[in-house]
């Protein structure tokens, strides 16, 4: 299964370009603030060329895990640095490349503690990309943990809206995830009896018994679920989300969010997939919940962000309808969800972020007409928002089409929900559309100038990668396929 | 004459005692001068016992033994005493004329701290005790003024004195079931006995004296107003190396059960709970950062017990970490305490307001050690206690380790308030930079590395303390 590479190890490479750009930006005077925005441009460009270039090289006719790096780290513990990528993590580590490029090229006005806030960013995104190509359990928590503490004092100094209340909120649900995850690693490290805390030694079938499966599982589930923003316990996203300023917001909607769903898959899953059996009622049943209940409380807010927050619940709740279903198509169909909500996400945020940063607010009855003052930022919004919806040749049609056509099969009356769902989320997309872009003219904004060249490039990039993905779904579902037909071919029958 | 050099680290703490003596006889109090010769002194402390860690034999009839978990805390105690000592550069809230005292009594703190560590009898681990206790009962109330102080150290006094008499209580019972009052000839008649009442009883009697020093529930209502009315140096002392030590011995009288009793386990647990539960819920209310600091070394006796009372060798091997990492991330705490509060007084939590400019490394070392204490990688604090909770699921405490994890998540709240205060909170009037001398610069320098490294990379250290933990089983 494993292949062993004696190649260039990108996956540390990119784990370190990481860590270099958070020191070099370390040891910048605080008061030079454009080196201190290039030097994260030129880190987080390394880091993007890496990850594009692990996705095309990753050998698909092959499968299985790819670019494996072992390196013994605590012996007596049974502790290795073990990196990997395969058909899973290949679009989450492109993901996080082209959001944290595009976050960086967003933030190029922040003036206020450049430093600190390119300091952190970066140490987020090591533990992002840490538990994404994470093989040990031990070091996949540890990048996990790392991943979600800055985002306090990301949000608690630079954010807006109840900004100290969102963050303290967030950062208390997430961590109250982790106090679930650690209890159920240390479960099943201790009851495999191999001493080890490697995944692909614990994903043998027969390591653990269907009880041990079902109880880890469900540790798992809730606690990354919190993460994942799984009905009921979604409630610090749509605060957090509102709270963030713009590149954060991308960051973590776009991506954080995804470690959570890719956590219940990586751990849960691959290690307990009979508990995922069992539980995959419940979790179809909260993940319909999350989609129906998103899309309903999203039509009644007024402000910008809340509307993203709440359709963010309710595009994960699609991910995780997806992985409910039990089935390769659910799986493609989620995994594929997941990038294409992270950009899609990303792209609606930085675009609120340019109008927010010029007109100060969000609230969208105070908006209005925008169309006519700034015609190219509505577009960048107004392409995401399509996005969301589904519309054809964008990519998350793709991923919503597979992810319903699934659970039509598996759970006919929660896919009909599911689908009645998405009619309600297009209309409050279209009804927010309408009010903040079109109509009368709001006049107070008259003299605000569009989106340059240059602001324009990051939510320039964020659309072609929706659209290239709209029209080539190959592309992402080539290599999600690979580690999705042998998981649900290795499931016991 | 070779037997002699085992004690080599007790003997050299007593010249440096007998030193500090020489000294508060001098005419004239020169502060610069005490300081000079304790930080010269005790580094060389630290050499001495790094030297002597791989001693091992017996001595005084078998009353003491040296052995490699011995050694290991004997390191943790001179580094400890050295470390608190490089924080003394400006001892403002201790009179000029007692700074030698000052200085002497930590030593025979730390002298007995290492006695009691190797004592493996009775009568000298009281003994040990008692020396240690008696220095400190001193120590607290060398502040200048303001009456909090005395008040401090009459709790103290109080409580201590309890302690120590149900303590002897207990020892009598030991005794009495056992008849013998050496560890070694205990370790091997009370797992035998351990069903018996008297066994048990007298075990965790004798265990008292031990939690008051740990600050474990029930016996920990000195610790936050010893802590706010000592000297900050003192309390770091206090919070750091006297807890090292009491991890140590409670260790050592744990391991004597066998870990044969049910009932000990119970009653260890609950206590661990409740440590963690109260001190946990107490400090989210508290607004002085020493109060604060005292309520969550409450907590943290309770996460040490729980590597203890999983008695294996893996639990006491994580116990020694932790007991490491608790020093480290304390003195960390401390040295901000230490270095915001110039004037030697109280620091509040909001003073601490404005800190990422007035200096902005010293906020760094805040924001990380205060996330050491709640457990967030990649510091050692995460790493000691995913090695407790690792430990005490191998015995099936699976449910102990969830309601630590949520005690954990509790704590999150209070420690984020810290870091909130030194990053986003403005001071109301602006205030000037502070200006951190070299030396404290390498001191926090070596701080924040052996917290990230140690907390990345618990390899080598791990091992030693396996094999520290298996010297004592």
């Amino acid at each position: 299964m494993s292949v062993a590479s004696a190649g260039f190890p990108y996956l540390t490479a990119i784990l370190l370009s990481c860590v270099a750009a958070l020191l070099v930006i370390l040891f910048i005077p605080e008061d030079r603030k454009m080196l201190i925005k290039w030097v994260s441009l030129v880190f987080s460009g390394i880091t993007l060329a890496l990850c594009l270039i692990v996705y095309v090289a990753y050998d698909r006719t092959m499968g299985g895990f790819q670019f494996v790096e072992k390196i013994r780290w605590v012996q007596s513990m049974g502790i290795y640095y073990h990196n990997a990528a395969d058909g899973f993590s290949l679009p989450m580590l492109l993901l996080t490349g082209i959001v944290l490029f595009t976050g960086v090229l967003t933030m190029w006005e922040l003036e206020t503690r450049v430093k600190e806030f390119f300091a952190l960013t970066f140490l987020l995104v090591t533990g992002v990309f840490g538990m994404f190509m994470a093989m040990d359990l031990f070091f996949l928590f540890v990048w996990y943990d790392v991943s979600l503490f800055p985002m306090y004092p990301l949000i608690a100094i630079w954010g807006s809206t109840r900004k100290e209340y969102g963050a303290m909120k967030l950062t208390l649900y997430l961590l109250a995830g982790s106090a679930l995850i650690l209890p159920g690693i240390l479960y099943l490290y201790v009851k495999s009896g191999l001493n080890t805390f490697d995944i692909a030694a614990l994903m043998h079938p027969g390591v653990f018994t269907p009880f041990q499966q079902k109880f880890a599982f469900l540790l798992f589930y809730l606690g990354f679920g919190i993460l994942a923003g799984v009905w009921p316990f979604h409630t610090w996203s749509p605060v957090g989300h509102v709270a963030a300023p713009t590149a954060v917001s991308m960051i973590h909607a776009g991506v954080l969010m995804k470690l959570g769903a890719f956590g219940v898959l990586r751990v849960g899953i691959f290690l307990c997939p009979e508990g995922w059996q069992y539980w995959a009622e419940l979790m179809a049943l909260l993940a319909t919940c999350g989609i129906v209940y998103g899309a309903f409380v999203g039509l009644a807010q007024t402000d910008l962000k809340y509307v993203i927050g709440y359709s963010s619940v309710s595009h994960m709740g699609i991910v995780g309808l997806g992985l409910a279903t039990v089935t390769v198509d659910g799986l493609n169909g989620a995994v594929f969800q997941m990038f294409a909500h992270g950009v899609m996400t990303a792209l609606l945020f930085s675009s609120v972020g340019y109008i927010y940063d010029r007109t100060h607010t969000k609230m969208i009855p105070e908006l209005g007409g925008l169309s006519k003052i700034m015609p190219v930022a509505s577009g960048y919004f107004i392409v995401a928002a399509l996005a969301g919806i589904g519309v054809p040749c964008l990519a998350s049609f793709w991923a919503e089409l597979l992810v319903f056509i699934a659970s039509f099969r598996v759970y006919p009356v929660r896919g009909t929900l599911a689908i009645c769902a998405l009619v309600v989320s297009a209309l409050f997309m279209l009804r927010v559309v309408q009010r903040t872009f079109y109509g009368e003219k709001n006049e107070r904004f008259a003299h605000l100038r569009d989106v340059s060249l240059g602001l324009g490039i990051p939510r320039m990039i964020l659309v072609s990668v929706i659209v290239l993905f709209g029209l080539y779904p190959s592309l992402m579902l080539d290599v999600v396929q690979t580690a999705a037909i042998p998981l649900i071919n290795g499931l016991p029958r | 004459m070779t037997t002699w050099v085992l004690f080599t680290p007790e003997l050299y703490c007593l010249l440096m005692a007998a030193a500090f003596f020489t000294l508060s006889m001098a005419a004239r109090p020169n502060p610069r001068r005490d300081y000079l010769v304790a930080l010269f002194l005790t580094s060389i402390g630290v050499v001495v016992a790094l030297a002597s860690v791989r001693l091992e034999g017996t001595l005084f009839f078998a009353a003491y033994r040296v052995d490699l978990f011995s050694q290991v805390f004997k390191v943790l105690l001179a580094a400890g005493l050295f470390l608190v000592v490089c924080l003394c550069t400006e001892l403002n809230s201790v009179e000029e004329r007692h700074h030698p005292e000052f200085y002497l009594f930590l030593t025979t703190c730390t002298l007995a701290m290492m006695l009691l560590v190797s004592s493996v009898e009775l009568l000298t681990i009281y003994i040990a005790l008692e020396l240690s206790s008696y220095s400190l009962y001193i120590l607290v109330p060398l502040r200048r003024g303001r009456g909090m102080d005395v008040e401090a150290a009459i709790k103290y006094l109080m409580v201590g004195a309890s302690a120590s008499a149900v303590m002897l209580f207990g020892l009598s019972y030991l005794f009495g079931v056992t008849h013998t009052t050496y560890v070694a000839e205990i370790i091997k008649v009370l797992p035998g006995v351990m069903h018996t009442p008297g066994a048990i009883l007298g075990l965790l009697l004798t265990l008292c004296g031990f939690f008051f020093k740990l600050a474990v529930f029930p016996f920990h209502f000195w610790a936050p107003d010893v802590y706010q009315g000592a000297a900050n140096q003192v309390t770091a002392y206090i919070a750091t190396a006297s807890k090292v030590a009491a991890v140590a011995i409670l260790m050592r009288m744990v391991a004597l059960s066998g870990g044969t009793s049910i009932y000990l386990v119970k009653v260890l647990v609950a206590l661990s709970i409740c440590s963690m539960t109260l001190g946990n819920l107490v400090a989210i209310v508290q607004k002085d950062m020493k109060r604060l600091l005292a309520y969550s070394s409450i907590s943290h006796a309770g996460y040490v017990l729980i590597g203890i009372l999983s008695m294996t060798e893996t639990g006491y091997a994580s116990a020694i970490f932790y007991a490491l990492a608790y020093l480290v991330m304390n003195l960390s705490c401390f040295l901000v305490v230490i270095k915001v509060a110039e004037d030697g007084g109280d620091l509040k939590v909001a003073q601490l307001a404005g800190l990422h400019r007035r200096s902005p490394l010293l906020a760094m070392v805040l924001m990380l050690a205060v996330f050491g204490l709640a457990g967030i990688p990649p510091t050692i604090g995460f790493t000691g206690k995913f090695l407790v909770f690792a430990a005490a699921v191998e015995k099936g405490y699976l449910g102990l380790v969830i309601l630590a994890m949520v005690n954990a998540t509790v704590s999150l709240y209070y420690y984020i308030l810290i870091v909130k205060a030194a990053y986003l909170l403005e001071p109301d009037e602006e205030q000037a930079k502070l200006v951190v001398s070299t030396p404290t610069r390498v001191l926090t320098g070596i701080l924040v590395t052996v917290m990230v490294v140690m907390g990345v990379y618990p390899h080598h250290f791990l091992e030693v303390a396996r094999a520290a933990a298996r010297a004592l089983m």
